[in-house]
């Protein structure tokens, strides 16, 4: 081969190589060009740009796969569709693998090989973490995490006084100088863990399961120095500072002897956390990790809250977060929550696993760069919405939360975006 | 035995062992070692993804785009059929031939398929943007191999064309894209390993209100 790399591309194509096992080889294998997968993305359907077409996001992975791992790539590259690393293909790789894939995994569902394109998508970010090519946004957002132990940077005593406040507003709502939100308590049943989005801008979604939590009269905790449940190196294709925030994590749990880690209402940080942390960290947790969503469901189920539905008479609809629901397996809790929390639920068309990605997924909102594009891609979701009729939107994730309320305001929608937590809070009968 | 038969065996030699090749790098590295706990059940992922989850009531690609889903149903199945008759036809196993008709007939459907698709290929922006000269030529290929197949199966005096024709199609598959015909399965395993483990496949029963 007589091309020269240099050594970021090489360490790029080493990384690729080194994760190359049998299910990254096959799925770049597989895709047939078909290209009956457009229709499933919802930035092909927005913008009709051919480019983001799920197929082409695999074709930016496979004619590397095909030129450096391929006799026929060696020999017959063009023939084939075979690419040499180089600056024109990285470029196209960014702007494509990056800023044009919120790796929602629709298309794997409905791609007629069975191609799982969102894996591929962040194989190849991985690659591109090694050329050092990650979006700044995103990059910063893991650098924010890794260094000040949040993605957002919030200083530990921030978040010890507005959990304070938090606390003394429940004792107040709630009539009851007992109740309270633990703070760094050792052998509770449950770990709760944080967007660091709610303490920063939306603490209402934690008075909200404070007040659940209430309720179900539950023994938990909130750490003050390891709670953040995203892990924006999932999106980023950093593998290690992925680890390093699973592993954090995970020792918390065992520091404060928790039985049970329950991940907040954010699509991504479930994933990661649940699905692919043990992996990053190449251990199985010894604790139960469940969704928020879940856990509610099972209070509701085994009778520990009640609700009373008419607390709620507007219009709710439900956005499913791509990463909850197609690769978290989160489908009907959600549904069995919110039916019973409100009078009038309406379905979004189509919903559960065929669900349109709000645009807000990927790492997107952290990538300024790529923000018309986003609002753009996300005209669908908005039209999804709007034919609801709804007056309110129930999604369990802080990034859809962000992206609808900017959709709402692009398309002007006027409607209001709630976590399901807030919802049920509402709706709860507490014991007098 | 003739030259045309030695050329089919050598072909097919060729992509058996490839296909072992292929199939041994990906079982060395299969990596299916899980570490999280389950939601769902693997094996019945796997399952549906090898069923139920390829069906047109399931699949957009399939119910947005019916025609090209059918044609390409058709083709696939044309082509297997077509392999299959190599067999019999190697081997002169005597097969009624009322059933060579019938064949034939099939064959020349999947054939007009193929050319559809090959067709939609050339015209179609979308698929023009995707398409290496392997995509084309893997289509041309596979088309060509029916029409002869069906040809063959009504006049065997066609046999030693089917036979170097098959014998450069089974060298050829291992290439380009024609090697989904391995893969294939591989990719469809691993969804199913994916989605069954997190229990979004087979997707959970609908909770009344």
């Amino acid at each position: 081969m007589s091309q020269t790399l240099t050594k970021n591309q090489e360490k790029a194509l080493k990384r690729f190589a080194d994760s190359m096992d049998g299910r990254v080889r096959a799925h770049l294998n597989s895709c047939v060009h078909c290209g009956l997968c457009a229709e499933s993305c919802h930035y092909y359907l927005a913008t009709g740009d051919e480019r983001y077409m799920p197929a082409n996001k695999v074709d930016q992975l496979a004619r590397i796969f095909k030129r450096y791992h391929t006799v026929a790539g060696r020999l017959i590259p063009k023939w084939i569709g075979a690419h040499d690393l180089n600056d024109e293909s990285i470029q196209e790789m960014v702007d494509i693998i990056f800023g044009g894939c919120t790796m929602c995994g629709r298309c794997s569902m409905h791609c007629s090989i069975g191609v799982d394109i969102p894996f591929l998508v962040r194989t190849a970010r991985s690659m591109l973490v090694e050329l050092g090519l990650v979006s700044p946004g995103l990059q910063s957002t893991v650098d924010a995490a890794i260094q000040k132990g949040n993605n957002m940077g919030i200083p530990r005593e921030e978040l010890v006084d507005t959990l304070q406040w938090l606390d003394e507003d429940l004792k107040m709502e709630v009539n009851d100088k007992n109740a309270s939100i633990p703070l760094d308590a050792k052998g509770k049943r449950i770990l709760y863990t944080l967007n660091p989005r709610e303490p920063k801008f939306f603490p209402l979604s934690i008075s909200a399961m404070a007040k659940i939590y209430y309720a179900a009269k539950e023994s938990y905790t909130i750490s003050t120095t390891c709670y953040d449940v995203t892990n924006y190196a999932y999106y980023s294709g950093d593998d290690e500072a992925a680890a390093e925030l699973t592993e954090r994590l995970f020792k918390e749990v065992e520091k404060l002897k928790a039985e049970i880690l329950v991940l907040a209402e954010c699509g991504h940080g479930s994933r990661a956390i649940r699905w692919e942390g043990p992996h990053w960290i190449k251990k199985r947790y010894p604790y139960q990790v469940i969704t928020v969503i879940e856990l509610i469901a099972d209070y509701i189920k085994t009778g520990r809250i009640k609700l009373d539905p008419a607390k709620n008479q507007a219009p709710i609809t439900l956005h499913d977060p791509c990463n909850l629901v197609r690769s978290g397996g989160v489908l009907e809790e959600q549904r069995f929550v919110l039916k019973r929390a409100c009078t009038n639920f309406i379905e979004m068309t189509p919903n559960r696993l065929d669900n349109y990605c709000c645009g807000g997924g990927g790492g997107q909102l952290s990538m300024g760069e790529y923000r018309d594009r986003r609002v753009a891609a996300g005209k669908i979701k908005a039209d999804q919405i709007r034919e609801t009729g709804a007056k309110i939107v129930a999604t369990p994730c802080h990034n859809c939360i962000d992206q609808i309320m900017e959709l709402n305001k692009e398309y002007e929608l006027g409607i209001e975006i709630k976590t399901v937590a807030e919802i049920v809070a509402d709706a709860l009968v507490l014991d007098t | 035995m003739d030259f045309h038969a030695w050329f089919l065996i050598c072909g097919f030699a060729v992509f058996l062992l490839s296909s072992l090749f292929h199939l041994f790098t990906i079982i060395r590295r299969a990596n299916t070692d899980d570490l999280t706990a389950a939601k769902g059940s693997i094996p019945v992922g796997i399952a549906y993804s090898m069923t139920l989850a390829m069906s047109p009531l399931k699949k957009e690609t399939a119910y947005l785009h019916l025609p090209t889903y059918t044609a390409g149903i058709l083709y696939h199945l044309g082509s297997f059929l077509a392999l299959a008759w190599l067999i019999p036809l190697f081997f002169e196993i005597p097969i009624p031939s009322l059933i060579h008709i019938i064949s034939s007939g099939w064959l020349f459907i999947s054939g007009v398929c193929g050319v559809g698709i090959l067709i939609k290929r050339f015209f179609n922006s979308k698929l023009r943007m995707l398409s290496t000269p392997d995509d084309y030529f893997s289509n041309f290929l596979v088309t060509g191999f029916l029409i002869i197949s069906a040809v063959t199966l009504l006049n065997q005096e066609f046999l030693p064309i089917l036979f170097i024709y098959s014998g450069i199609l089974f060298l050829y598959m291992p290439v380009g894209k024609l090697r989904h015909i391995i893969y294939f399965f591989i990719a469809r395993f691993y969804l199913g390993l994916f989605y069954g483990k997190r229990g979004v496949w087979p997707p959970p029963k609908r909770q009344r209100s």
